[in-house]
């Protein structure tokens, strides 16, 4: 059984940390090992030893500047994208060569399944490449970005669309916020997510401007529905071409984008005249506006608020410690870069209230347990995506404009299943001959590539198969589990793992026991 | 120790013996499932065992209602179902101007003993034609304009409890679902136990992996472990605890029941003998929740449909056949819901495109069967939809009000909606 509903929790105490000296950075003398893996365990996916081993070496600062890195790494436009986009044109040919209704239709369903396949591969193809240790702390990032700046593959169909804002997530992530926000107002994913498409000079659509408000930047109750209304008037002429060889789309300018139609400026259907907005008048164009939101005592604590509930904790946070951070974010020209490393490395990071007591999201369950047993993804939609549907995450498919609401959240009797699903089924070798063709030709390919390693086998636990019960619980329980196991813990996994003393009977002890301890409360933390 | 057996307690009686036993209740309380602990400290009675339950089944996909349920006079159907049109000789007659699709021979039946009633016509206001929006408005009981984050049993379940804990320390699930996607029908406002059973988890969780599990979820794990504010711990825990516990009560029921009708072998059929069996049992849970998929019949839909047809007739006879023989039958009631109806005018590929309303079925020995409310009118151009007659939120105010007794029922639609006449 479970809670439909999380009951409330109550503020985390933050002992010893004033709000003046919680976010100053951590003293070098309290990095250490334990400390690197909360890092990497928070800010990455998982704390593999040498990576442990290498942010001691390299001291704080300069894991940070690692693991926030001043460019990104791209993660290239899959090439079933690009065939997509030069399909298009053939799908439109053909659907205004027909006034029949129903044929119509018939090739609309077709190009949506064809949408549907690209995304499914775009996605195999982003959780492989994700799942890198050296891009790990990046893409949680933009996974971070992705919920506050939410759009949904559900809605927006397009998979290069989709591909594009993640893009626009990654290359403006750990720059300045306000550019950040004025490239997400010019993603054509969120343009046709939140309707800015429809929205013209006589009759300007609100939702953009309402969740730019309310979800983006200043949160509730930091603005006006007036202030919403004039806004909404900025906006308007924000236009998406899906048409990649249409002169309009010359208009667009990113690189990432090139190609497949994108974002141009409709200067007819833009609304020129004054607007007032937090009691500023002007002819505000969308940027103008999205200049007077930074301008809001607001904007400076939201970032740094939704990133103590992602990264920190679900509790209600202290407003007292948001306002100082807040406030040097603001004086670093909202850098969020700058916003990143200060988080990170700050003593309150490190605070022991907030080391092991994270739920983690489907996402970092997922790539954690890869990690942690050194797999690869396997390529395959059912048994990679739908265990991340099943636990509650599916990826590109949020499922409204608030994003997951996460932490307790996550967890519920069907979602435990699921996690634990999910462990049974790395640990079960699957007969590739089972495998539709479609199927073995991804497993194919991925080998290719020299991802082979799918799930854990006898073969892949016969390095145990002389190792004492003692020295395989403590391994497991390190590897495995935050903090230091209490002595009735350990003593429990290593009894387990004796068993009757049948060799025989050893390695499936090891196997099970690795499963339990990864199906276990104790690894749903970081 | 024996990892053969698991040492966890599953009735409250193992629970007490374990307490007085040496075992601190508050020691325990860390990881006990936490409704053995709030019925021990409130020592309350279990609920009252006569209550009425409603078994929700999904028909996941839209359901094509005009072969349903199928005006076989009317020659506005035959000419906007030229290939797809159930002939009339075919058509299982329920009336002089309706019938049912042949595949539902077994609930023609439950039709002329009075125990199937028909709701025709059923949807709202400015339909919605995605799946996902459609089943959103269904589950949500909103306006199709309106987003609410909260189901309509959920609600229900929020109102019921409120001011009664001991309805939630009781130790069967408020609401039970059937398959591993929480619906968000049981969404809620508060707290309420609820339950998801998907069909491949009894299978595997059984044996040595899972007592050991068990057992890694009841030692305290952390060696500095300090009981915060806010501890996940405990509440991964507790929930791990709950599910666990719940599962193998459910395991335990299920592997010791007798149906008392032979169900066909679908896993649609099967997720019915499991409710039923659960039903006879006792639980004091007052809701299931069950999902019959593949209802998209975009093209060649005639075979497709016909099977579904025939797995919903079959199931949800097996379904009331079992309940009666256990004399349960006058407590349950089910009905069905579909996101959508189907385009009535077929198209080209033999298939029916989304649509909007239709009708939907309640089955039970204490509901008043037949027809109820009017069939929509055919007289349509190429492609027009069907405009409802009965809103959704009728039904759901007929359910609450009628068959749960639960006075609230304008507070939990939002909106004052007039009951019908099937309870």
């Amino acid at each position: 059984m479970e809670a439909t509903a999380p009951v409330a929790a109550t503020t985390a105490p933050i002992p010893a940390l004033t709000p003046q000296n919680a976010w100053q950075p951590l003293p070098a003398s309290e990095w250490n090992a334990a400390a690197a893996r909360h890092l990497l365990r928070r800010a990455a996916w998982s704390a593999q030893p040498a990576e442990v081993e290498r942010a001691v070496a390299e001291g704080l600062p300069a894991t940070l500047n690692r693991l926030f890195p001043e460019k990104p790494t791209r993660f290239p436009r899959p090439e079933s994208i690009d065939h997509l986009v030069e399909a298009m044109p053939s799908f439109n040919t053909r659907l205004r060569a027909t006034t029949d209704a129903f044929e119509k239709r018939a090739i609309q369903k077709e190009r949506r399944d064809r949408e549907q396949s690209v995304q499914q591969e775009t996605t195999i193809k982003w959780l492989q490449f994700a799942l890198r240790p050296e891009v790990s702390a990046q893409e949680k990032w933009t996974l971070f970005l992705s919920d506050i700046y939410v759009v949904s593959f559900e809605k927006v169909r397009n998979p290069g669309f989709i591909h594009l804002h993640h893009a626009i997530l990654r290359e403006h992530g750990l720059g300045s916020a306000p550019a950040l926000a004025k490239a997400v107002s010019r993603s054509p994913a969120m343009i046709r997510y939140l309707d800015l498409q429809e929205s013209k000079k006589s009759a300007p659509n609100e939702n953009f401007a309402r969740e730019l408000f309310e979800l983006f930047t200043l949160g509730e109750g930091n603005y006006t529905e007036q202030d919403i209304k004039q806004a909404a008037r900025a906006f308007t002429g924000y236009r998406v071409s899906t048409n990649p060889s249409g002169a309009r789309a010359a208009a667009q300018k990113s690189k990432a984008g090139r190609g497949a139609g994108g974002f141009y400026f409709d200067s007819r259907q833009h609304d020129t005249g004054s607007k007032t907005v937090f009691g500023s008048t002007g002819n505000y164009t969308g940027d103008d506006i999205i200049d007077l939101v930074y301008k809001q005592p607001a904007a400076a604590t939201f970032i740094p608020h939704e990133m103590a509930r992602f990264y920190l904790t679900d509790a209600p946070f202290p407003r007292e410690y948001l306002a100082t951070l807040g406030s040097w974010w603001a004086s670093q020209s909202f850098n969020l870069r700058a916003l990143a490393r200060r988080f990170f490395g700050s003593r309150l990071f490190y605070a022991p209230a907030y080391v092991g007591n994270c739920i983690k999201c489907p996402f970092q369950f997922y790539f954690g347990l890869l990690q942690d047993l050194n797999l690869d993804v396997t390529p395959i939609p059912r048994q990679t995506i739908s265990p991340l549907r099943q636990m509650g995450q599916m990826p590109f498919q949020p499922p409204n404009v608030r994003g997951w609401v996460g932490g307790r959240h996550w967890i519920n009797s069907a979602t435990l299943a699921a996690r634990r699903q999910l462990v049974q089924n790395l640990f079960t070798p699957f007969k590739e001959s089972n495998l539709n063709a479609d199927e073995q030709l991804e497993i194919a390919s991925s080998r290719a590539a020299g991802r082979d390693r799918f799930y854990i086998d006898t073969s892949r636990l016969q390095r145990f198969s002389k190792t004492p019960p003692v020295d395989i619980a403590d391994t497991f329980l390190k590897t495995f589990l935050t903090g230091t196991p209490s002595p009735a813990y350990r003593e429990e996994v290593i009894r387990f793992i004796t068993g009757d003393k049948k060799p025989v009977q050893h390695l499936a002890r090891v196997r099970d026991a690795g499963i339990a301890l990864l199906q276990s409360p104790g690894y749903q933390l970081c | 120790m024996n990892h053969r057996t698991s040492s966890l307690p599953t009735t409250r009686r193992e629970f007490l013996k374990l307490t007085t036993g040496g075992i601190g209740l508050l020691a325990f309380s860390n990881f006990a499932p936490s409704f053995l602990i709030e019925s021990v400290r409130a020592s309350t009675p279990r609920p009252e065992r006569d209550r009425s339950i409603l078994v929700i089944v999904q028909l996941a996909g839209g359901n094509d209602g005009l072969n349903t349920v199928i005006p076989y006079e009317d020659a506005h159907y035959y000419r906007l179902r030229p290939t797809l049109g159930i002939p009339k000789d075919k058509v299982l007659r329920l009336t002089d101007t309706m019938g049912l699709h042949p595949g539902c021979s077994e609930l023609n039946a439950l039709f002329k003993d009075g125990k199937l009633g028909i709701i025709q016509n059923v949807g709202y206001p400015n339909p919605n034609r995605s799946h996902f929006r459609g089943t959103e408005i269904w589950e949500t009981a909103t306006d199709s304009d309106k987003f609410v984050s909260t189901g309509w049993i959920g609600r229900f379940l929020d109102n019921t409890c409120a001011g009664s804990p001991e309805l939630d320390a009781a130790a069967d699930p408020s609401a039970i679902n059937l398959g591993s996607e929480l619906p968000q029908t049981y969404l809620a406002a508060q707290a309420h136990s609820t339950f998801s059973l998907s069909p491949g988890q009894l299978r595997r969780s059984a044996g040595r992996n899972l007592a050991f599990l068990e057992s890694l979820v009841k030692t305290p794990a952390d060696a500095n472990a300090q009981a915060g504010a806010h501890d996940n711990e405990t509440y991964l825990k507790q929930t791990m605890m709950d599910a666990l516990v719940t599962e193998k009560r459910v395991q335990k029921i299920l592997s010791g029941y007798k149906p008392g009708a032979a169900y066909p072998g679908s896993t649609f059929g099967q997720s019915l003998r499991s409710i039923a069996g659960l039903i006879a049992a006792n639980l004091s849970t007052r809701v299931y929740f069950v999902s019959l998929g593949s209802f998209d019949t975009h093209a060649n839909q005639s075979n497709t449909h016909q099977n579904l047809m025939r797995t919903l007739s079959e199931g949800l006879a097996a379904f009331q056949k079992d309940l009666e023989a256990h004399g349960l039958a006058d407590q349950v009631m089910t009905m069905t819901f579909s996101e959508f109806g189907r385009r009535p005018m077929e198209n080209e590929s033999k298939g029916t495109d989304h649509g909007t309303a239709a009708p939907l079925f309640v089955m039970g020995s204490k509901i008043k069967g037949g027809l109820h409310g009017t069939a929509p009118s055919l007289n349509l151009q190429r492609n027009q939809d069907l405009a409802y007659s009965t809103d959704f939120r009728q039904v759901y105010s007929t359910v609450l009000q009628r068959w749960f007794d639960c006075q609230t029922a304008p507070g939990i639609l939002g909106d004052t909606f007039k009951p019908l006449g099937f309870v």
